[in-house]
């Protein structure tokens, strides 16, 4: 039989604010457990909440851009639950009212581009992190209120890889933003994947499992490959699929049982009474949007009309960092080609994302633009730029560079003249084959002026020289 | 004496002291104080502070809901027993600042979860007017604190009425002031939209005073009022020319102590010589009879949530199980009272998904068709009045009480209206009724706290009664 694959994908990404959702301590970056969380995060008796404001902003940013209609009335709920991760014996989150509805994103695929739906994107605040070894269990509460959009997708989404484009894509699109550093493997962006199959042309859901903790894009392919294949065995063979939470397991290359879902639990949402609703100023909101960072898809089609081939502009800004730098490249050079192919292959090659986004290098970026200036006018050979590179890593300048290595330019015009009818003179035979059709005639005695200067006449002169000496003894 | 005339006549360590050690010899009888505070430290730090604060050297008390840093909070419960706060609550750093000296917690019905102070942890907290007689509650042990001279002014929470009907069985003043008003920020709760912070003090003036100290916008509640505070202290003059207040007939009607019922019309008449002018209002019957359950509902509903994390893993006392779940299902079912657990089981209930429409939702449209009632009839006057209990503190072994007639339903719990609304809402002495003390209640529309006060001092002047204190240590 034929089955139709159906995925939902719920994201949780979490905010890039200095402080939580709703207390004034920091937001955990690596460090020590249990320092970065006050009275508020651990709960304890007689604290409140206070909304933090830049969540909200990051949050409007992440609304917009994902095409949400944006609830200007921001209000809050309690989902209640005991858990040892969860301080209070409640999350506070938007269930009622969330601040971005209906939107949606377009995701390439091979018979066009494909609309994703957007059902929702709601505010809330993560949950500690408990760590178990043997029978014990740790908690490190420095997650405990960290803020975090969730944005919930329709089931639209019919294949594994068109879930891995649509996970890459929003990922890069909040990336943009700033709105989060969306690292899977450090659990700032955590997807769970709802999946189910159905008879092709059948419109009824089958019945669904959800896969969770799935810590890379390339993982989130994987187990919904490995997920398909399981159910349709299932199907088969006439057994049922059992609604279940599952998780990936990278070694056995399939998906395990984690928890049944006998009887959901009733978490009894209410509005949250101690955060009045916050109407949000027109304005305010129109600033944030009015100052929205540019997005992918704008970066990609500049590229491309700046003169990238689509292969080359969608490989730059899969990799923000790397193509936040290439904007700066060329702003001090118009050999877009030339900066884009460098920026794939040794800025690739040399930098690593996390340097890139600290400005962790000596390299001064005006002095690679006159690097590859001069490789675009042909002043410098390929060769040269190579060494000449090694160079401007170290932090030196262009110039000095090109000097130190005695790669500096010939370009005077009576200098080159002499050096050109010199090697004429030398070699009759040349010219003569030349005449006779033989190009390779003309490579040879470029070459042999090149040796000559030491590599340092500038290649265009000379052969504009040679052609023209070569012309003058026609015999 | 009034707290100005304490500031000037005493030093503050007499006072302080004098307070300190009445509160342990009146201890014994009226079983008040939950937790002593050695004031010693807070002596010393005065002075570094300036003799003009308003609270200079000022013994008070807090009600054991509220933190104070390093001191013991036990919400007067069991679960918190060992619970020492590693935070000051808003209120707390502001009579600080004021110059007040935190002396002790007083208890309560557990977390403020009654009416009768007899869920306390530590036990019943008796009226000083009648050993065997209730305090009244949730905040019991500061209201006997006030009342019995230990000190001027003690803090309470009122999320029913549990400052104005203690204020009504101990002849002093109970302040509940609007909503958002005063922050609740370190305050444990009973339900948060419910909740406000307040005062018990001997005379109105004193609470005006006290109001000015403790009002204000505070970032860490959101539900706090940005409006500015007012010298609410001065504001008081207590001239009832012309001044509208409106009789709550429905409670006169439903009250059957004649007495109470006597001297309440006998105040009347003399608020009118004073040229206050009195008529009579009618709230919607049938709602008044919904007060109840609806507070219910909803203050449990909201408790349920509030208190789930109690769960003793990070702090309070622990019953270790074999995982964390036993533990914090030992650690709840020792730590929580029968009627805590029941008032829990009721706010579940009515959060339940297939009951919330029907229970919690509805329970929050009629509170709504309350407040519309209540404002309705405040258009037209200046505050609305009525007895603040039908008679005096019941007995500790009272079982008389039918809590589905006509006068529990309404004239023992109709000043859950200010609670409903956030409406300011003050008890003051009326009178004595049976040799107890009654007091009568008055309510004004949303942040008319000053216009409330200006009243209710106006009252106080009429009736005489103030500054009492009733010695118990004889």
């Amino acid at each position: 039989m034929n089955y139709e694959t159906v995925i939902g994908i719920e994201i949780h990404c979490e905010l890039k604010t200095k402080t939580k959702m709703f207390s004034s301590a920091p937001v955990s970056v690596n460090s020590q457990p249990n320092t970065c969380v006050n009275e508020i995060d651990l709960g304890h008796p007689g604290t409140l909440p206070s909304l933090n404001k830049e969540a909200v902003r990051l949050s409007v940013m992440a609304c917009h851009a994902l095409n949400c209609e944006i609830d200007p009335l921001i209000k809050f709920d309690r989902k209640n639950y005991y858990y040892s991760d969860l301080p209070k014996g409640f999350q506070i989150t938007q269930q009622f009212h969330p601040i971005g509805r209906n939107g949606y994103i377009d995701i390439p695929t091979d018979s066009g581009l494909k609309h994703i739906r957007i059902n929702r994107l709601h505010m809330e605040e993560d949950t500690a992190k408990q760590y178990h070894s043997g029978d014990e269990t740790w908690i490190d509460f420095n997650r405990a209120g960290t803020p975090l959009v969730e944005i919930v997708s329709e089931a639209d989404i019919r294949s594994a890889h068109e879930a891995m484009i649509y996970v890459e894509k929003l990922r890069n699109i909040l990336v943009y933003l700033g709105v989060t550093d969306g690292k899977m493997e450090e659990g700032s962006l955590r997807c769970d994947i709802n999946i189910s199959l159905r008879e092709v042309g059948t419109e009824e859901f089958g019945v669904k499992t959800e896969i969770k903790n799935l810590n890379s894009i390339s993982n989130i392919e994987k187990a919904i490959q490995a997920e398909v294949i399981r159910q349709t065995d299932l199907l088969e063979n006439n057994q049922p699929v059992e609604q279940a939470t599952r998780r990936y397991d990278d070694v056995q290359k399939t998906t395990i049982l984690m928890r049944k879902k006998e009887g959901s639990v009733d978490y009894k949402y209410f509005p949250e009474p101690n955060i009045t609703p916050v109407l949000m100023d027109p304005n305010w909101l129109k600033s944030i949007i009015d100052n929205l960072p540019e997005l992918p898809d704008h970066r990609e089609k500049r590229y491309m009309e700046a003169g990238l081939n689509a292969y080359d502009a969608g490989q730059l800004i899969q990799n923000k960092a790397l193509s936040d730098f290439f904007d700066e490249l060329i702003k001090e050079t118009s050999y877009v080609k030339l900066a884009a192919n460098w920026c794939l292959s040794d800025i690739l090659a040399n930098f690593s994302t996390k340097q890139l986004l600290e400005k962790a290098y000596s390299l001064k970026v005006k002095e690679m633009g006159n690097m590859i200036n001069a490789l675009g006018k042909q002043e410098i050979s390929s060769k040269q730029a190579k060494d000449i590179f090694v160079e401007l890593l170290k932090g030196n300048d262009y110039h000095q560079t090109v000097k130190v290595l005695n790669i500096e330019q010939v370009s005077d015009q009576s200098v080159l003249v002499k050096m050109v009818e010199d090697i004429l003179n030398e070699n009759e035979q040349s010219i003569i084959d030349y005449h006779n059709g033989k190009d390779r005639a003309l490579g040879f005695l470029m070459g042999q002026i090149m040796k000559k200067s030491k590599g340092q006449a500038n290649p265009v002169i000379t052969n504009q020289l040679l052609l023209e000496g070569l012309m003058k003894r026609k015999p | 004496m009034d707290i100005k005339t304490l500031i000037q006549t005493t030093t503050p360590k007499e006072r302080v002291n004098e307070a300190y050690n009445k509160a342990h010899s009146v201890q014994e009888k009226l079983n008040a104080m939950v937790s002593f505070i050695d004031p010693t430290e807070q002596v010393n730090l005065l002075d570094s502070k300036s003799n003009d604060l308003p609270f200079y050297g000022v013994p008070v008390v807090l009600k054991d809901l509220v933190n104070m840093k390093d001191t013991r909070t036990t919400g007067s419960s069991g679960i918190l027993d060992n619970y020492i706060s590693p935070y000051d609550a808003t209120i707390t750093r502001k009579l600080r600042d004021a110059g007040a000296i935190i002396i002790g917690k007083s208890s309560c019905d557990t977390f403020g979860m009654g009416g009768t102070n007899m869920t306390a942890w530590t036990g019943p907290v008796a009226n000083p007017y009648d050993l065997t007689r209730m305090s009244g509650g949730s905040s019991g042990g500061s209201a006997v604190l006030v009342a019995s001279g230990v000190v001027p002014m003690a803090i309470g929470t009122d999320t029913g009425d549990s400052i104005r009907k203690p204020a009504s069985f101990n002849q002093i003043v109970g302040f509940k002031p609007s909503y958002g008003r005063i922050s609740r920020y370190g305050v444990i709760p009973y339900a948060s939209s419910l909740d406000h912070v307040g005062v018990f003090t001997r005379n109105v003036k004193d609470a005006a005073l006290s109001l000015e100290v403790l009002a204000g916008r505070d970032d860490h509640d959101m539900t706090s009022s940005s409006l500015p505070v007012e010298n609410y202290g001065d504001m008081c003059v207590g001239d009832l020319k012309g001044k509208r207040i409106g009789i709550i007939q429905n409670v006169i009607d439903s009250i059957h102590n004649l007495e109470t019922l006597n001297q309440f019309k006998d105040l009347c008449q003399k608020l009118e010589s004073k040229g206050a002018i009195i008529s009579s209002i009618h709230l919607n019957e049938d709602l008044m009879h919904a007060f109840l359950p609806t507070y219910y509902i909803i203050a449990n509903a909201e408790a349920t949530a509030n208190h789930s994390n109690l769960d003793s893993l990070r702090y309070g006392v622990l019953k270790e199980g074999q995982t964390m779940d036993e533990s914090m299902i030992l650690s709840r079912t020792a730590g929580f009272g029968k009627l805590l657990k029941k008032r829990f089981v009721i706010g579940s209930y009515a959060l339940f998904t297939e009951n919330q429409e029907e229970v919690f939702r509805k329970a929050q449209k009629v509170r709504r068709l309350i407040v519309d009632d209540v404002k309705r009839v405040l258009e037209n006057v200046d505050v609305i009045m009525a007895p603040a209990s039908g008679q005096g503190a019941p007995k500790f072994d009272d079982a008389s009480i039918d809590q589905l007639s006509k006068e529990y339903l309404i004239a023992e719990n109709y000043m859950a209206l200010a609670n409903f609304s956030g409406y300011p809402s003050i008890t003051v002495p009326m009178g004595m009724v049976d040799g107890l003390p009654v007091g009568v209640n008055l309510t004004a529309y949303a942040h008319q706290d000053a216009k409330l006060l200006d009243i209710a001092f106006g009252i106080e002047k009429t009736t005489g009664i103030s500054n009492v204190i009733k010695e118990v240590t004889q």
